[in-house]
């Protein structure tokens, strides 16, 4: 209000006249037009094209056999040298390969390829263990058998270099190299850490038993690699994360599929400097095969042959908790025999 | 035709708008920042986590790869492969920690032939570490007892396939896919090739000087960069294994920034002990001049020493008796004392 009471007139800027005004607005709108067209020109009408919707599974699967003679063994360990006879003389104290195997079955191999290192310096399954569990496996009838494993570096590489497709083509067994198309995210009921998290599902497509071939191994982070270890090679992504995390993914990956049978190769151990070793130092001949339908089992006896306890390896008590198998191995009635030399 | 001046009021609305779109920006920056890698993770299966660094311009991204691009020869039988701190793991697995721990920067490697040696496939590993200690704590922390120690460099052994050792801060292995009798002629002269590129040598081991010589067994000097000695926050203690006459036994040492700290962290391991049970002997209780300001405690027929000795922390912590512990202690203060760290 101004002192005589009269009203206060908005404050017109000097020299804002009707052709000032005029402009000012055409430029704004010449402005706001200009954005406008710049948005429509930059519109994409269609928008990127809908991912295919993926549901994520609830595991691989679980290919144990239910139907297992109470009171039978589930477990035997069998001394020797000689990988082929050693797995001869344990899936027989089983009641042979034909309990596991049947005519027609699509059988998948899951091995360690984890690293393009040779045989003999016992990082990864051994292509004569390879050998002897896929051409028994064609003797017993199946119409086809698979080898998996996911090395993240160099798969090609990592199965030549093991010897592990040369043993596969021998005995007439694809390798099933992993690749994009073949993962698929996975969420286990109840899972901590597998959440959405991408798996090798491709490579169990149609597959009706699942062997898990794993060699006797120190291990810096979870303390030993052995069958339970050996599913890590089922995860895809980043998958060092979990790290972090050792026992517990590890004691996850043991729910995520249930194999038909499960071979512990401790011919020869790595007691040092695991997982990859490098040194026939590293290694030592402990000569024994452990054939189980109980990877948790076989962990726990293949402890020993470290010379470590289950206080040492904390995932195989925490697999037994989860529910995916028994530490104690004398539960599963073993059979200990002897290849020989 | 003079402009009008815009108002106070007009700047105001002005300066908003230009807040609000800044605002605005800030926060698309900061929405595309933290997008969730899982969903990443998830739809991208990772294509060979570490580089092929094959030709010039990978020699020239990488500090490693460069020295592996020709040793003249060794007949290359794969590319060059190098690895990060981020994708280390996809090579060597759980190993890599070993790695991080010592500050790690790249890993380059490659397979070699050695013609002479039956052609022996000799897989070549060139770890670039931050400093000399480092490169020696992985090179220790990973010694294989009982090996053959080389003059090929101030850290180096051979085990029947392979040759491990260092050479300033790069810790390098070559790695053999068997054992022969010409092997080892092969492995050394590829060796030598590759010390040869690699940049002079820095001094190291002065710490390690500080040890007493006698009855010490070269070979068993090791780094550990953290958590020493079972004490969490203990961080680059060396320790040494030494044969004495009334028995084995092992030292432990340590160079700090200053004396307090050295004092401190001295305090802090005794205390550690007492926390674990270890009872400390009283000033002059049956302890021997030289070891004057040394602590002592005892476990049942456990006995360590702990001392301060200027910037040096050090003592025993592992012996077969009581004499053999107060020998090497004595030793050990006697060392410090002619050397002053």
């Amino acid at each position: 209000m101004t002192k005589d009471g009269g009203r206060i007139a908005p404050e017109i800027p000097a020299g804002l006249n009707r052709r000032d005004f005029l402009r000012r607005v055409a430029g704004a709108s010449a402005v706001a037009a200009g954005a406008c067209v710049l948005g429509l020109s930059l519109r994409d009408g269609t928008g990127p094209a809908a991912l295919p919707e993926v549901k994520a599974l609830p595991g691989l699967g679980d290919y144990a056999l239910k139907d297992l003679a109470s009171g039978s063994p589930r477990m035997a360990v069998v001394r020797g040298a000689d990988r082929a006879a050693m797995f001869d003389l344990g899936v027989r104290a089983l009641g042979g390969i034909e309990a596991f195997i049947k005519k027609g079955d699509r059988v998948l191999i899951k091995v360690n390829a984890a690293f393009a290192s040779p045989a003999a310096l016992g990082a990864t399954t051994h292509p004569e263990l390879l050998t002897a569990v896929a051409s028994a496996c064609v003797k017993a009838g199946a119409s086809q058998v698979s080898v998996t494993d996911n090395p993240i570096n160099n798969p090609e590489s990592c199965f030549e270099i093991t010897g592990l497709a040369g043993a596969a083509r021998q005995t007439g067994a694809r390798i099933v190299v992993p690749r994009a198309g073949l993962f698929t995210p996975a969420t286990l009921p109840g899972a901590r850490l597998i959440k959405d998290w991408p798996v090798l599902a491709g490579a169990f497509t149609g597959v009706t038993k699942l062997i898990a071939l794993a060699p006797v191994k120190d291990h810096a982070r979870a303390g030993a690699s052995m069958l339970l270890k050996n599913m890590y090679g089922l995860l895809g992504g980043r998958r060092n994360v979990f790290h972090q995390d050792i026992n517990g993914i590890i004691s996850e990956l043991a729910l995520l599929t249930r194999p038909t049978l499960s071979i512990l190769d401790g011919t020869v151990s790595m007691m040092s400097n695991g997982p990859t070793g490098g040194s026939l130092s590293d290694l030592k001949s402990t000569g024994t095969l452990v054939v189980t339908t109980d990877p948790v089992a076989g962990d726990a006896f293949g402890a020993g042959l470290l010379g470590r306890t289950l206080e040492d390896i904390p995932y195989i008590r925490l697999a037994q908790a989860a529910g995916a198998g028994t530490a104690d191995f004398a539960s599963l009635n073993p059979v200990y025999l002897d290849a020989g030399a | 035709m003079a402009r009008s001046r815009a108002s106070m009021s007009e700047k105001r609305v002005g300066y908003a708008v230009l807040g609000l779109l800044a605002c605005l920006a800030v926060w698309l920056f900061a929405q595309q920042a933290s997008f969730n890698p899982a969903v990443i993770v998830a739809m991208n299966h990772p294509k060979g986590a570490g580089r092929i660094v094959t030709g010039q311009q990978g020699a020239a991204l990488s500090q490693t790869a460069g020295f592996l691009a020709d040793l003249q020869g060794f007949p290359a039988l794969s590319p060059v492969e190098g690895y990060t701190p981020e994708s280390l793991s996809d090579k060597i697995d759980g190993k890599a920690e070993l790695y991080l721990a010592s500050n790690f920067q790249e890993m380059a490697c490659r397979a070699f032939a050695a013609e002479n040696a039956g052609n022996a496939r000799v897989e070549t590993f060139l770890y670039a570490m931050e400093s000399p200690k480092d490169a020696f704590a992985v090179f220790s922390g990973q010694r294989r007892p009982g090996a053959d120690q080389l003059p090929l460099a101030q850290n180096a052994y051979a085990t029947e396939n392979a040759i491990f050792l260092t050479k300033g801060r790069y810790y390098l292995e070559f790695v053999a896919d068997h054992a022969s009798p010409e092997l080892r002629p092969a492995l050394e002269s590829l060796a030598q090739a590759l010390l040869a590129a690699l940049p002079e040598d820095t001094a190291q081991g002065a710490e390690t000087d500080l040890f007493p010589a006698a009855g010490l067994r070269a070979d068993s000097v090791r780094l550990a960069v953290s958590d020493a000695l079972g004490m969490e926050g203990l961080e680059n203690v060396y320790t040494a294994e030494y044969a004495l006459a009334p028995g084995e036994a092992s030292a432990f040492l340590a160079v700090r920034a200053t004396p307090d700290e050295a004092r401190a962290q001295a305090d802090a391991y005794a205390h550690f002990l007492a926390s674990n049970g270890f009872k400390e002997l009283k000033p002059g209780e049956d302890l021997p001049a030289s070891l004057a300001g040394a602590r002592v405690l005892v476990l049942e027929d456990m006995l360590q020493v702990v001392m301060a000795k200027g910037r040096a922390l050090a003592g025993v912590h592992d012996a077969a008796n009581r004499k053999a512990a107060l020998e090497l202690a004595g030793q050990l203060a006697k060392s410090l004392e002619e050397k002053k760290p």
